[in-house]
């Protein structure tokens, strides 16, 4: 898969990212365009639908591919802006709403990955307002570790588990 | 708040041999793996006499294990000791008392409750009245168990007795945080498809959802006084530092960042929250007014930080650190210093004497005296265990 090949290549160039931020204090959003770091205050979420849980059997979550991110990253790279296309498009042409539902690896701590899952499936969701998406009709959850997509540990099952799944709602 | 030693003359040699090494304990920790070994002769030297009653025996085997845990004591036959521990159990109450080599009673107290309760309060009440610290034996710690196939909430003596399953959602339920008074508790759970925050009434075992706003809430934590809390709501477009009252009403945001704030936990004078976030690239400790104002980045020499407890006594913080693959459990002074690793593991938190620290090492919960190092498991045999909390 094209993804495997650069993904050694973003994890090291996230390391050194990283490092650069830890020992400057500054925060390095990197790319992703400006559509997942450069909020201070992130758009509000609209009230939750009644009955409607991402796990529930009202919920499509096959429909459109996960978007997937980088070790400890929350930016939403420039190769994922074809998938926020096709769904806010689908999302403008018809009264469906959206669950967006974060995801980490297993390399972190409890709590930080629910923050960390909560953080990729609102930025999912800014990139899907840019893209002309009604902000009312999209919510986040995350279940942070949880829930794995490929379970063993390695980066290739790693890699899977770092996503932000689109639900929608039937 | 440390109690004035209430006994003799006698107890102020022991007093000051304990004090004056657990003074030199912040010095060494500037060094760099240091370790202070408290000799025999800095414990004071207790037996456990006659424990008369129908249950007198299994109140002498949790007594000794209570006061064994606690660091303070060499248990030895009467004739060697210098206080000889006695009672009489019957039905729900403990009627305690402790001598000295005299034979002069410092201690006759009757305590009350249910059968282990009973004993881990005349546990503390010993520990207190002789060395003039806050025991922690009738207290309570709660965790994360794997053991049913899901993520559920347990709770058990500090000890590790009587452990309990404390909710059945075959959901996923976390991140508990027991009130300091060990009465409720706070965890996150996802019943409703959202992470929202729940409290369970430990007495009546009664349950409800406090917080469940927009988006996911989670990292609970109460203040010292029980009247509020701390918690981590992503409502307004990014997981944010809150505080609200107890009951999960009149939310006040703290922190306005791009990153990802996580596990707050609040100072003993309920003044300030010392906190994990990213939003200088790898997630690192700062510290906030609980009223609100800038947060302070609180240097530890690592780039992974998270999960931070205070202590009681307001003089340190444990937490977990991530480094080659690994959690490990750090410990730093607030007045100055590096922080230093005390043991592999993750989600450490202080107990009442702000001397020993649970935490979790996979499939165990671990009981670390930071002063010597010595380690126990109090629990094991559920699974994976993870995010353990300890009442005061």
């Amino acid at each position: 898969m094209k993804m495997h090949r650069f993904l050694p290549l973003a994890i090291a160039a996230f390391f050194a990212l990283a490092f650069t931020a830890c020992v400057n204090g500054k925060k390095n959003t990197g790319g992703g365009g400006g559509s997942d770091g450069d909020f201070v205050n992130g758009t509000p979420l609209p009230e939750r639908q009644e009955g409607v849980s991402f796990l529930g059997s009202n919920v499509d979550r096959s429909k459109f591919r996960p978007v997937y991110f980088g070790f400890d990253s929350v930016a939403v790279d420039g190769g994922e802006r074809g998938k926020i296309n096709e769904v806010a498009d689908f999302l403008k042409s018809g009264s469906n709403t959206l669950i967006l539902a974060g995801f980490t690896d297993e390399r972190g701590t409890p709590d930080y990955n629910r923050g960390l899952g909560e953080r990729r499936a609102q930025a999912v969701r800014e990139a899907l307002i840019i893209a002309g998406a009604d902000a009312s009709k999209i919510q986040t959850v995350s279940f942070g570790a949880e829930m794995p997509a490929a379970t063993g540990g390695g980066e290739s099952a790693w890699a899977q588990n770092r996503r932000a799944e689109f639900g929608v709602v039937r | 708040m440390p109690y004035a030693p209430r006994a003799m003359k006698k107890l102020h040699a022991f007093s000051l041999l304990a004090i004056s090494v657990l003074a030199c304990a912040p010095l060494l920790r500037g060094a760099e793996t240091p370790t202070i070994t408290i000799s025999k002769s800095d414990k004071l030297a207790v037996a456990i006499g006659t424990l008369s009653g129908a249950d007198g025996a299994q109140v002498a085997k949790i007594l000794q294990n209570d006061l064994a845990m606690s660091g303070f004591f060499n248990l030895v036959p009467a004739a060697s000791a210098g206080f000889v521990i006695g009672g009489t159990s019957s039905g729900a109450s403990l009627a305690g008392s402790v001598t000295d080599r005299a034979g002069k009673t410092v201690l006759s107290q009757t305590f009350s409750g249910t059968p282990r309760g009973k004993v881990h309060a005349f546990a503390d009440e010993i520990i207190e009245t002789l060395t003039g610290n806050k025991g922690f034996a009738n207290t309570k710690v709660a965790f994360v168990a794997s053991r049913s196939g899901h993520k559920e909430i347990y709770v058990a003596d500090a000890d590790g007795s009587g452990v309990q399953q404390l909710t059945n959602d075959a959901n996923i339920s976390v991140g508990p945080r027991l009130s300091p008074d060990g009465r409720t508790l706070v965890y996150t759970g996802y019943k409703s498809g959202y992470a929202d925050v729940y409290e369970i009434e430990l007495g009546s075992g009664a349950r409800s959802r406090i917080i469940k706003f927009p988006g996911t809430n989670t990292g609970a934590s109460y203040s010292p006084d029980g009247r509020q809390l701390a918690v981590i709501l992503s409502k307004d477009g990014n997981p944010e530092l809150y505080t609200t009252g107890a009951g999960g009403g009149g939310a006040r945001r703290l922190t306005r960042t791009t990153g990802v704030e996580s596990t707050p936990t609040w100072s003993p004078d309920g003044g300030e929250i010392i906190y994990s976030s990213d939003d200088r690239g790898t997630p690192q400790l700062f510290r906030i007014p609980s009223g609100g104002g800038t947060g302070r980045l609180i240097s530890t020499g690592h780039s992974y930080n998270t999960e931070p407890n205070w202590s009681p006594d307001g003089k340190k913080i444990a937490f977990t650190v991530r480094a080659g693959g690994g959690f490990s459990v750090a410990i730093l002074d607030l007045a100055g210093g590096g922080a230093r690793i005390a043991a592999g593991g993750e989600g450490p938190v202080w107990g009442a004497d702000s001397r020993h620290l649970i935490f979790a090492d996979g499939g165990s919960l671990i009981l670390l005296d930071a002063q010597t190092g010595q380690r126990t498991t109090v629990v094991s045999g559920f699974g994976k265990i993870s995010e353990p909390t300890w009442s005061r």
